[in-house]
């Protein structure tokens, strides 16, 4: 009994302070990493690796001195490494001068410093580095029995081009993406912002992986306590592998078990470079194309990049759509169910009539039926996301067409009920963000259950429950309604329901302790 | 510790000054003085204005030290405590009081065949939810939830003004000014459950010199907001109904909710008006379970969730175990006028009093 609640324990709760997780087997070679460099242990090491390449050469004009050069295949760029590693050693140095006084103890130096150019080259000390360096790309040659090491960053490997991300499409504006690469992603973000208070944190992740991650923030705008409390929850993650943004989002989020987002995600720079500017924080994660951002709150779930590149007026009237289709999304079942279940006084008498009709035959009560055909929609949903695009609209016009039109002609649902489900559908594609809309398709089931058993009282419960918890979650200590509450009016009505004219947006968003205030529209008019 | 923003504390006064006062506002006062009752709404309130001013001058003096730690400083350990022992009876009782006409009202007013405890027990969860996660989630919900109370009352009284028969308001004052006096009395309990409440909101207020300044002005526009707002209410339930009428629906406001009609296409629509009070009496309830605990954390140190759910369950307990229907709003109508009226008057006036002298007698 004791050892099944420990192990409901660490199934449920997660734990303060350090974050450990699956942990690496221990290794022959795990002692050997601290110590001091060895080519011969590197080749032990390595040699079961089919990918590795070990090329033995000498020096040309130096014969002592034997050479290694090791990289794994696939990730080097073999012209640069033939152009300026091989060819200058095996073959340019014929007749140097500096070439006759090479002797062991100085080989290394001497080539970092007068033979070998290239601009990422340096010299190493310890195994560890060694292995981090090779597996990582870089081509790191060794040099006789030197305890020294020369890494030269020759990382090339076939990557995606930089696409315009499909999850977050625009009309107007850069068309741009991330990609799988974190240099890449990185220099996509520079060359938004060249500004030196643009700092980029280097940072691993996860034992086995050694994934590299890059935390990135605009020095005087970002709060300082945030950053240091990003900083600290990334730090005390201890995990053998992080493969992608998902492995980190729950472990730094502040509520696991909440059903809403509590850190926003972008593939675009743009985008991140406009949440930098707002005094945020973004963790880049190599191998992802997707950035967290942090802290989140739930209105900027609401908005999206295309806001900043339209007119005042239109986005005025994007929003609106966005707030009135998640609120749809979220409440249309669960009024419809409290409604035809208990307040039909509401329903209009010609209408009421309509919908007695409709539902004439039908043998569920509206919970019930309603309750079904969601659970179709879900269905329908999960299987559409994961076909190919062909047969996944095959499927959606199947489903919603064929489907809906079987149900209410063998009198299982009502029309109403269909047009119900259709307009919840598709009121929570509105949403812009996929998490924020899977919270909604989560929450829509209590709610629903709600209303069929306490009608609009058991609806106004749900929608205070929600209220109650929205209020209490904090991302990185920022409260998740801000700027709602707490109020703060000109953020409220400078950029969160309504965006005013960019002219009139002379403050950042006060939602986080930001320090200086922002100058770009000022005397314009 | 948690601590409330200068806002926040205006909201939440005005939401727990508030209340669900404006159901019965109109039949008291219109009880108590006719056709001229809606004047008496504002002045009664406005009672509250001076003891909030000596609630946080109190403040100023023992920052972070509600009023009965503060009675206990000033009047001794014992008188202290019998204070605290009293605050704690009379806001375990009255919460259990609003709990069980939460339960009552949904069941006449919406949902005749839905059994009461579900009402009860759904919004005893509520408050338990509420108030586990604190006074600043609480000061939160006041300022999120407020501002739709107001918006749907301001609803709820425009959308009235097409049944409203001028001829019912008049003549005015005819029987002098005499009856409002009685009017005001009416209304003076209500004040004085805010000021009871805001002795225990106290311990998380700031206490510096322009926050201070902020809270009074504070207290001043709760005072008059809510004050305004029960007079509009007031004012159209004599102008819809007739003086006699009023008097006879105690809830009258839920008959005005169920005669809203727009465009002869949206009508019954008091179920959507009732999940918006259902806010006001969450807030309200709410405020007088935080005030069992803060008593019981004052007087006998105890704290902790265990003990907020045994004042929810003193109120579930109350709520079972008390009559229902008129019964029920004689019962809170006498514990308002002859408990929290009484007792709060002559705590915090005493208790400013004695203050005021130590501090002379000190210097």
């Amino acid at each position: 009994m004791r050892s099944w609640l420990k192990m409901i324990k660490e199934l449920t709760i997660r734990p303060k302070g350090e974050r450990k997780l699956r942990q690496p087997p221990s290794y022959s070679f795990d002692e050997d990493m601290n110590k001091p460099l060895s080519g011969v242990k590197v080749k032990e090491i390595l040699s079961a690796s089919s990918d590795v390449v070990f090329r033995d050469f000498f020096l040309q004009g130096k014969e002592s001195i034997p050479c290694l050069l090791v990289v794994v295949d696939g990730m080097v760029d073999k012209t640069q490494l033939d152009q300026f590693i091989l060819k200058p050693l095996m073959v340019d140095f014929a007749g140097h001068p500096e070439v006759a006084q090479l002797t062991l103890a100085n080989v290394v130096d001497r080539t970092l410093q007068r033979l070998l150019p290239g601009l990422e080259l340096k010299k190493v000390f310890k195994m560890g580095e060694v292995l981090d360096a090779i597996l990582s790309g870089d081509a790191v040659i060794f040099f006789g029995d030197s305890i020294e090491a020369l890494v030269f960053g020759a990382r090339g490997w076939d990557k995606r081009a930089v696409t315009e991300p499909p999850t977050e499409a625009v009309v107007k504006g850069p068309h741009e993406g991330f990609g799988e690469t974190l240099r890449i992603n990185t220099s996509l973000l520079r060359r938004k912002i060249k500004h030196p208070s643009l700092r980029m944190i280097s940072l691993k992740l996860g034992s086995l992986t050694n994934t590299d991650l890059v935390v990135t923030y605009m020095d005087k705008i970002a709060s300082p306590d945030i950053v240091s409390e990003v900083l600290r929850r990334l730090n005390s993650i201890n995990m053998d592998s992080a493969l992608g943004n998902g492995y980190i989002e729950e472990m730094i989020e502040d509520n696991p078990y909440s059903p809403f987002p509590q850190v926003a995600y972008t593939e675009r720079p743009d985008v991140l470079a406009g949440k930098l500017l707002e005094g945020k924080i973004g963790i880049i994660l190599d191998g992802t194309p997707i950035v967290v951002v942090v802290p989140a709150t739930l209105t900027q779930f609401l908005n999206v990049n295309e806001d900043y590149y339209e007119r005042p007026l239109a986005v005025i009237l994007f929003r609106f759509v966005r707030y009135l289709g998640a609120f749809v999304a979220l409440l249309a079942p669960s009024i419809y169910i409290a409604v035809t279940t208990f307040h039909q006084e509401i329903i209009p008498t010609d209408l009421l009539m309509n919908i007695s009709a409709g539902r004439e035959g039908v043998p569920f009560p509206a919970l019930l039926e309603a309750i079904i055909m969601m659970v179709v929609l879900e269905i329908l949903q999960e299987a559409g996301l994961r076909l190919p695009k062909p047969i996944g609209q095959t499927m959606g016009i199947v489903g919603a067409l064929v489907i809906g039109d079987a149900a209410v002609k063998a009198g299982l649902v009502s029309p109403l009920m269909v047009i119900i489900v259709g307009l919840t559908a598709v009121s929570n594609y509105s949403i812009p963000y996929y998490d924020l809309s899977l919270a909604v398709r989560i929450i829509r089931f209590p709610l629903m259950i709600l209303a069929g058993v306490l009608g609009f009282f058991g609806v106004s419960v749900g929608i205070y429950v929600i209220a109650i918890h929205l209020l209490s979650l904090r991302s990185f200590g920022v409260p998740y309604l801000s700027p709602i509450s707490p109020l703060r009016i000109r953020a409220l009505l400078q950029d969160t329901f309504v965006r005013v004219p960019r002219w009139a947006l002379k403050r950042r968003p006060q939602l986080i302790d930001v320090k200086e205030p922002r100058s770009g529209g000022k005397g314009k008019r | 510790m948690e601590r409330i923003s200068t806002h926040q504390f205006m909201t939440l006064g005005s939401a727990v000054l508030m209340g669900v006062t404006f159901l019965p506002i109109a039949s008291n006062v219109t009880g108590a003085c006719g056709r001229d009752g809606w004047m008496a709404v504002l002045p009664g309130f406005a009672i509250g204005i001076p003891y909030g001013l000596m609630v946080l001058s109190l403040l100023e003096k023992y920052p972070q030290k509600n009023l009965l730690q503060i009675s206990e400083t000033l009047f001794g350990k014992w008188i202290g405590k019998i204070i605290g022992c009293i605050y704690i009876l009379i806001s375990s009782y009255f919460g259990g009081l609003l709990l069980a006409q939460l339960g009552d009202v949904f069941q006449r007013s919406i949902m005749p065949l839905t059994p009461r405890w579900l009402f009860c027990v759904g919004g005893l969860l509520l408050v338990l939810y509420l108030v586990s996660a604190g006074i600043e989630v609480f000061a939160r919900f006041s300022e999120v939830v407020f501002p739709v109370i107001v918006i749907a009352l301001c609803l709820n009284i425009a959308l009235s003004i097409p049944r409203i028969e001028q001829g019912e308001l008049l003549p005015i004052l005819s029987g002098g000014l005499k009856p409002l006096f009685f009017g005001v009395l009416k209304v003076m309990p209500f004040s004085m459950s805010y000021i009871f409440i805001l002795a225990g909101i106290l311990a998380f207020l700031p206490a510096d010199k322009q926050e201070l300044g902020q809270m009074k002005t504070g207290v001043w526009r709760a005072v008059f907001l809510v004050g305004i707002l029960d007079t509009l209410v007031a004012l159209m339930q004599i102008l819809v109904f007739g003086p006699a009428e009023t008097i006879r629906l105690v809830y009258g406001l839920l008959v005005l909710g169920k005669m809203v009609e727009i465009s002869r296409t949206v009508s019954g629509i008091e179920s959507l008006f009732m999940g918006v009070w259902l806010g006001a009496w969450i807030i309200k309830i709410s405020a007088f379970l935080f005030a069992a605990i803060w008593g019981l954390e004052s007087v006998f140190g105890l704290t902790g969730l265990k003990w907020k759910f045994a004042v929810g369950t003193v109120f579930l307990g109350i709520t079972f175990g008390f009559v229902r229907g008129p019964s029920l709003i004689r019962e809170i109508g006498l514990m308002e006028d002859y408990v929290i009226l009484p007792f709060t008057s002559v705590w915090i006036l005493t208790l400013w009093a004695v203050s005021r002298w130590k501090k002379g007698a000190g210097s």
